[in-house]
């Protein structure tokens, strides 16, 4: 199994981001996570990455509602950059509930789960499931 | 020729002496014999058949030779004296005439009666000699009829069916009373067009189910068409044609039974705007519902993440850093749902009073309440808005529009060239039209336009947006039947643009 290494968290409330960033190291033992208050600030980040060839996330836990540029449309500007598919892995963590959101999520490929909060115990288990289990 | 009693002298001799011929005659031909004196009206003489035909049994006759006069009807024997007077003065004249008689059990029996006047010879006394047939039946036939007729004449002008008679080409040949009160105008509109006299729109859907009516004779077909009013307004009619045949099989006319259904309609539309209203409240409502839980579910999973977070801490250090979060969240919680209970108050309060508010002077009261704001950075406002015009408002929506509005403007004015606000309005068929223009950061009206009245939605990297403002203002607009709308570009500038509704 590979080290998991960088994780982003993409998220506008600062303690969830905190509470977040904290289970991701401890539970998903991720060495080093970066924290984005907008869909538009980790986008910055992730084309400069490419760009200068420096190393990929490979989990984004994406919120959905945020300011400037939310969930979806970091999604939609993802799409655009030179990713592999399994290079980075999306999974969305939002309070939403909203039947819609779910169905939308499907659609796009780099999405491996949809997580309603809080990130506890049972999503947890489950994101390490889907991570470690992937046949790595 | 010659006449029966002369060809035949024997039937003559019968007649005069053999009582059997002359009983059955009378009994067999009449249903009663009158003799009368025209010289002295009461007397006169009636045999057995005229009793029997009013009723009296043979031992119920009454004994008074003169009883008879009792039974017709005074003003009709008055008739028939004037008559038989008239007859006798003149012989060409014919005596023939209806009695009101009364029927032994008092009912009302009618009598016709044909006579004829003997003169006598010289000085003798004229007589009437009258042949009496009872007709009683036929009387009552024809007073049946004539009800029916009245009762159907009653119906053809009753006062809510339209009924219409047309010739094949369409010209109204007959059109009841009720149809011509509400349609007739001044003139006659028997031989017009009846296609013309409905809306234009309409008339293709008419000449359909006339088409039908050649088509399909003696069967109904349903249309609803509009017609106007005598007053000028239109009112839509359900018919029911039908093509009549005449004979031969040729249609000859089209006979048309309609009424008003005006009102029907113009409820079922009601009904259906009602609806309208009501899936998009509910579309509004379910939106609302997902927001909220958002909002409430994404503090309470702080709160949740946090205590369990707490319990497991190692070292002082971190217990006081979950402490701090945990209370921090609880503060956010409380704020949140002081602002849903904001939101909460306008979804429901769709039905608050309106009132008739002089827009001008509401502005004016708002920019006194940031006068301090305005003038500290140097924003230039103008006001272009008839100090006469007023908008009918929930007074406290038009407010706190106003306020957000305006405060955004300041907020987000811009850092770089002298800002200005410039508040307009003006009365449009529609309603009254306010907008509010700056030259302040602008927004991305490009990318957030679908987002740009949202929930928690905020644009720029101010620390104080809690992202509900125009949230509100678009649901207070909304809950008045008005529209917003916004036009903006960065760097440039914003206008909002309000259209408000101008039914209380």
């Amino acid at each position: 199994m590979k080290t998991p290494s960088l994780a982003y968290v993409v998220e506008d409330d600062r303690i969830t981001a905190v509470i977040t960033e904290f289970i991701v190291k401890k539970d998903l033992r991720y060495r080093a996570v970066q924290t984005f208050g907008n869909g538009q600030l980790a986008f910055n980040q992730l084309q400069e990455v490419v760009r200068t060839g420096g190393s990929l996330p490979d989990l984004i836990l994406l919120d959905l509602n945020m300011p400037q540029m939310d969930g979806w449309e970091f999604l939609d500007a993802c799409g655009a950059l030179p990713l592999a598919q399994e290079e980075v892995r999306v999974f969305i963590l939002t309070s939403s509930i909203q039947p819609t959101d779910i169905e939308k999520s499907t659609q796009y490929k780099e999405v491996k789960g949809y997580f309603s909060k809080p990130l506890g115990k049972v999503n947890v288990q489950r994101m390490q499931s889907l991570l470690w289990d992937a046949g790595e | 020729m010659l006449n029966l009693l002369e060809q035949h002298p024997e039937l003559a001799a019968s007649i005069t002496c053999n009582p059997v011929v002359y009983d059955f005659l009378q009994n067999s031909l009449t249903d009663g014999l009158w003799y009368w004196n025209l010289l002295q009206p009461a007397e006169g003489w009636v045999n057995a058949a005229f009793w029997q035909t009013l009723g009296y049994a043979p031992d119920q006759v009454p004994a008074d030779p003169a009883a008879w006069r009792a039974c017709i009807d005074p003003t009709d024997l008055a008739a028939a004296w004037q008559r038989a007077e008239a007859c006798a003065q003149d012989s060409s004249q014919e005596f023939d005439l209806v009695l009101r008689c009364t029927h032994h059990e008092g009912s009302s029996a009618w009598l016709r009666c044909r006579g004829v006047v003997l003169r006598g010879n010289g000085s003798s006394t004229p007589w009437l000699m009258g042949a009496l047939f009872d007709v009683t039946k036929e009387k009552y036939k024809e007073a049946s009829a004539q009800e029916v007729a009245t009762h159907y004449s009653s119906i053809l002008s009753n006062q809510s069916v339209y009924i219409v008679k047309t010739d094949p080409q369409g010209n109204y040949t007959y059109v009841n009373d009720f149809f011509y009160e509400r349609f007739g105008c001044e003139r006659d509109i028997i031989g017009t067009s009846s296609l013309l006299s409905i809306v234009e729109e309409d008339r293709p859907k008419c000449l359909e189910v006339v088409i039908q009516c050649f088509q399909a004779p003696e069967v109904p077909h349903q249309v609803i068409l509009r017609k106007p009013y005598r007053d000028g307004s239109v009112k839509s009619n359900h018919w029911e044609f039908k093509g009549i045949l005449g004979e031969g099989g040729k249609l000859t006319e089209i006979l048309c039974v309609g009424y008003d259904v005006t009102l029907l309609l113009e409820n079922l539309q009601r009904a259906q705007h009602l609806l309208d209203v009501t899936s998009q409240q509910n579309i509004r409502l379910q939106n609302f519902a997902y927001i909220i839980s958002h909002n409430i579910r994404s503090h309470s999973a702080n709160l949740t993440s946090l205590v369990q977070l707490l319990s497991e801490a190692k070292g002082k250090e971190q217990k006081t850093m979950f402490m701090q979060m945990l209370a921090t969240s609880t503060e956010q919680l409380a704020d949140t749902i002081v602002n849903l209970n904001d939101i909460v108050t306008i979804n429901n309060n769709v039905s608050k009073p309106k009132a008739s508010r002089a827009l001008k002077a509401e502005i004016d009261k708002t920019l006194d309440a940031l006068s301090v704001l305005i003038r500290q950075h140097h924003i230039t406002v103008e006001v272009a808005v008839p100090p006469a015009l007023t908008v009918t408002v929930v007074p406290a929506y038009l407010d706190s529009i106003l306020l957000n509005l305006i405060s955004n403007a300041v907020k987000y004015r811009a850092l770089d060239r002298p800002a200005f606000i410039r508040l307009q309005a003006q009365a449009t068929p529609e309603g009254v039209v306010l907008t509010v223009a700056d030259n302040g950061l602008g927004i991305d009206t490009v990318r957030y336009r679908a987002k740009l009245f949202g929930m928690y939605k905020t644009f720029h990297d101010n620390e104080d947006a809690r992202g509900v403002g125009l949230f509100i203002t678009k649901n207070q607009v909304e809950a008045m039947q008005g529209t917003i709308s916004v036009d903006s570009e960065v760097g440039v500038g914003s206008t909002f643009t309000i259209q408000f509704h101008e039914n209380p």
